[in-house]
C-alpha cells in the first residue's frame, strides 16, 4: 500500500532533498555547476541580522496568529456542522476568501485600511485615531494577523470534515449524563477532533514558515510609497528572505537557509509529537 | 416554537449573517470593481456609476479562455484522481495497519513537507527536463499519482478518528486489508476524502508557479497563467476593472464546485449518525 508513495518519494523528493543538502555547502547559481565552499553559507547566515529579524517575525505570526486562526476556524465549523437550512450558503460565503485570488483581496485591504478609508472613518466615529496599518511596524503585524484570520476557509473545511465524522451517539450519551452545551464541546467534540487539530497546528506552523504572499503584499505597499515610510524589513519573514535568495539565483545560500529552517521545524514537530499523547485522542493508541 | 427558541434562532442567524458578510467582502468588492467603467476604476469609489458589462467581453477578447479552461480542467481532474487513488491506501497503511518502522517512516513523510518548495523545485526541473516532459502537463499531473505528504497526513488524521472495532469486525468476517479499506474505511471517511480532493483541485486550479515554469506553448497554458498575464498587462494601464473581471471568471467555477462538494458533509452526518 505504500508503494505509490515510495516510488514518488525516491524520484521527486529524496533526490532533490539530497541535492539541496549538498548545494547548501556550495556556491551555486541557475544553470551553473556548484562550487564547494564548506560551511561558509551557514557562517554568513548566522552573522546576518536579516535572518534573526525574519525569525522573530515568523515566530510572532506562529505564536499569536496561528492559535487565533485555529480557534476562529473551529468556531465557524462548529456553527455550520449540523445540517440546517441555509448552511450550504453560509459555508460557501465563509469559504470564499480561500478561493479569491490575492490581487483581489490585496486591493480590498488597501481600500479598507488606507488613510481616510472606511476603517479609519470607523475609528473616527468613536473619536479615536486609526493607526497607520501599513506604515507603523507595531501595527503591520496585527494587521497581517487580521488578514490571515479572515482567510481561514481551508482550516474551516478540515474541521468541518472532522466534526461531521463524530458519531451522534456520543452526544446522546453525554446528554443522558446531563452534559450541557459547553460540557459536550469540551468532553466530546474537542477530544474527538483532536487528531484534526493536531494536523491543523502542524501544517499551520509549516504554513507560517513557508507562506509569504500576505506579508509580501503588505510590505509591497510599504515599499511602493503609497504608505508612509517604514523600512520594508519590518515585516520580513523567513519565506520572503528565502524567496529573495532564489530570485537572486543564490541557490547554495538559499539551500543553507532552508536546511536551518528545516531543522528548527523538525525539532518543533518532534516536540509536538512526543507531547501529543497528552492531548490527542486516537481511536487506536500506541504510535504517533 | 417557544419564544426562547425563536430567540436562539434569530441570534444564531444574526451571528452567521454578520460573519458571512465579513468573509465574502472581497468577493463583492471584486464583483463591483469588475463592472466599473475604466475611468471610475482608477478612483477609490466603491459603487459603480453604471454597470459596464463590456469588461467581461473585453477579457474574452484578450485571452483564449476556452482553451485555458480546457487545459486547466484536464490538469485538475487528472491530479485529483491521482491524489485520491494514491493517498488513500498510503494513509490507511499509516493509520490502521501495524508494521515495523511505521513511526519513523511517518516522520520522514512529515519532514518532506517542511522543506520549502523552491528547494525541491530546482532538482525536479532537471528531472522533468531530462524525461522530456517540459511543455506538457505531465509535470503538473504525474507526481500526484505518487501521494504527497500533505494529503497523506490529512487523510490519516481522518482515518484515525474511525473506531478500530468496526474494522476488526470486517477483518473477522475474512475481509483482506484492501477490502477493509474500500468497503469500510473509505465510505466512512468520505468527508475527509472530499476535503483532500477539494484542496488538490483548488491547488491545481490556481497553481501559477508550476504551470508558468513547465508550460510555454500558448495552446497548453492554464487559466492561472492566463490570469496573471492579463493582470500584468492590465496593471500597466491601470485597468483594475479588467483584472477583477478576469478574477471573477477565474473564481466562479471554484465556487460552483465547492458548493456541490460541500453537500457531502451533510451526507457524512447522516451516515455516521445512523451507524451510531
Amino acid at each position: 500500500m505504500l508503494s505509490p508513495w515510495l516510488v514518488g518519494f525516491v524520484i521527486f523528493t529524496a533526490y532533490p532533498i539530497i541535492n539541496s543538502f549538498y548545494w547548501s555547502f556550495t556556491v551555486k547559481r541557475y544553470g551553473a555547476a556548484a562550487r564547494w565552499v564548506g560551511l561558509e553559507n551557514y557562517q554568513l547566515l548566522f552573522g546576518n541580522d536579516d535572518l534573526l529579524k525574519a525569525l522573530r517575525n515568523t515566530a510572532y505570526l506562529a505564536l499569536i496568529g496561528l492559535p487565533i486562526r485555529i480557534g476562529v476556524a473551529m468556531l465557524c465549523a462548529a456553527l455550520l456542522a449540523r445540517p440546517r437550512r441555509g448552511n450550504g450558503i453560509y459555508r460557501l460565503l465563509f469559504y470564499v476568501p480561500a478561493v479569491v485570488p490575492a490581487v483581489a483581496s490585496g486591493a480590498l485591504f488597501f481600500f479598507l485600511l488606507r488613510e481616510g478609508g472606511p476603517v479609519s472613518s470607523l475609528f473616527g466615529l468613536f473619536g479615536a485615531e486609526a493607526p497607520l496599518w501599513f506604515g507603523d511596524p507595531s501595527w503591520a503585524k496585527p494587521a497581517l494577523i487580521m488578514v490571515g484570520t479572515w482567510a481561514i476557509g481551508d482550516l474551516m473545511l478540515i474541521f468541518l470534515a472532522g466534526l461531521v465524522d463524530i458519531p451522534r451517539s456520543l452526544y446522546e450519551a453525554a446528554e443522558l449524563d446531563g452534559a450541557g452545551r459547553w460540557a459536550k464541546f469540551r468532553h466530546v467534540t474537542l477530544p474527538m477532533i483532536s487528531p484534526v487539530t493536531f494536523f491543523a497546528l502542524l501544517t499551520g506552523m509549516i504554513g507560517v514558515l513557508q507562506s509569504f504572499d500576505q506579508a509580501f503584499v503588505f510590505s509591497q505597499g510599504v515599499r511602493s510609497g503609497r504608505l508612509t515610510g517604514e523600512p520594508d524589513g519590518s515585516l520580513l519573514t523567513y519565506a520572503m528572505l528565502q524567496l529573495r535568495q532564489f530570485q537572486d539565483g543564490r541557490i547554495g545560500f538559499a539551500s543553507a537557509m532552508a536546511w536551518i529552517m528545516f531543522l528548527i521545524t523538525l525539532v518543533i514537530t518532534i516536540v509536538m509529537i512526543t507531547t501529543r499523547r497528552r492531548w490527542v485522542h486516537t481511536a487506536n493508541e500506541g504510535f504517533i | 416554537m417557544t419564544l426562547r427558541r425563536i430567540g436562539t434562532f434569530v441570534g444564531q442567524h444574526a451571528v452567521l449573517v454578520a460573519l458571512a458578510i465579513m468573509f465574502s467582502l472581497p468577493f463583492f468588492f471584486m464583483l463591483l470593481q469588475s463592472v466599473m467603467p475604466l475611468d471610475q476604476a482608477k478612483t477609490t469609489d466603491l459603487w459603480p456609476r453604471y454597470f459596464e458589462w463590456g469588461n467581461y467581453s473585453e477579457v474574452f477578447r484578450r485571452i483564449p479562455l476556452a482553451i485555458y479552461v480546457r487545459n486547466t480542467l484536464m490538469v485538475c481532474v487528472i491530479a485529483v484522481i491521482g491524489t485520491v487513488v494514491s493517498c488513500v491506501p498510503v494513509a490507511y497503511a499509516f493509520s490502521h495497519m501495524r508494521w515495523k518502522g511505521r513511526g519513523v517512516v511517518f516522520i520522514l513523510i512529515l519532514s518532506t513537507m517542511m522543506l520549502p518548495f523552491q528547494v525541491l523545485f530546482v532538482s525536479q526541473y532537471q528531472i522533468f527536463s531530462s524525461l522530456g516532459w517540459l511543455n506538457t502537463i505531465l509535470p503538473l499531473t504525474i507526481p500526484a499519482f505518487f501521494a504527497d505528504a500533505f494529503s497523506i497526513f490529512l487523510l490519516r488524521q481522518f482515518f484515525l478518528t474511525l473506531p478500530e472495532e468496526t474494522l476488526d469486525a470486517a477483518r473477522v468476517d475474512g475481509a483482506g486489508e484492501w477490502k477493509v479499506l474500500w468497503r469500510v474505511v473509505a465510505p466512512m471517511a468520505k468527508p475527509g476524502i472530499m476535503a483532500v480532493a477539494i484542496f488538490q483541485f483548488l491547488f491545481s486550479w490556481s497553481d501559477f508557479f508550476g504551470a508558468n515554469i513547465y508550460l510555454s506553448d500558448e495552446n497548453n497554458l492554464t487559466l492561472a497563467v492566463g490570469l496573471v498575464r492579463l493582470n500584468t498587462a492590465a496593471a500597466r494601464l491601470g485597468e483594475s476593472n479588467l483584472t477583477m473581471a478576469a478574477a471573477v471568471i477565474f473564481v466562479i467555477p471554484l465556487i460552483i464546485i465547492f458548493f456541490f462538494a460541500q453537500r457531502i458533509f451533510i451526507e457524512g452526518v447522516t451516515l455516521t449518525g445512523s451507524k451510531g
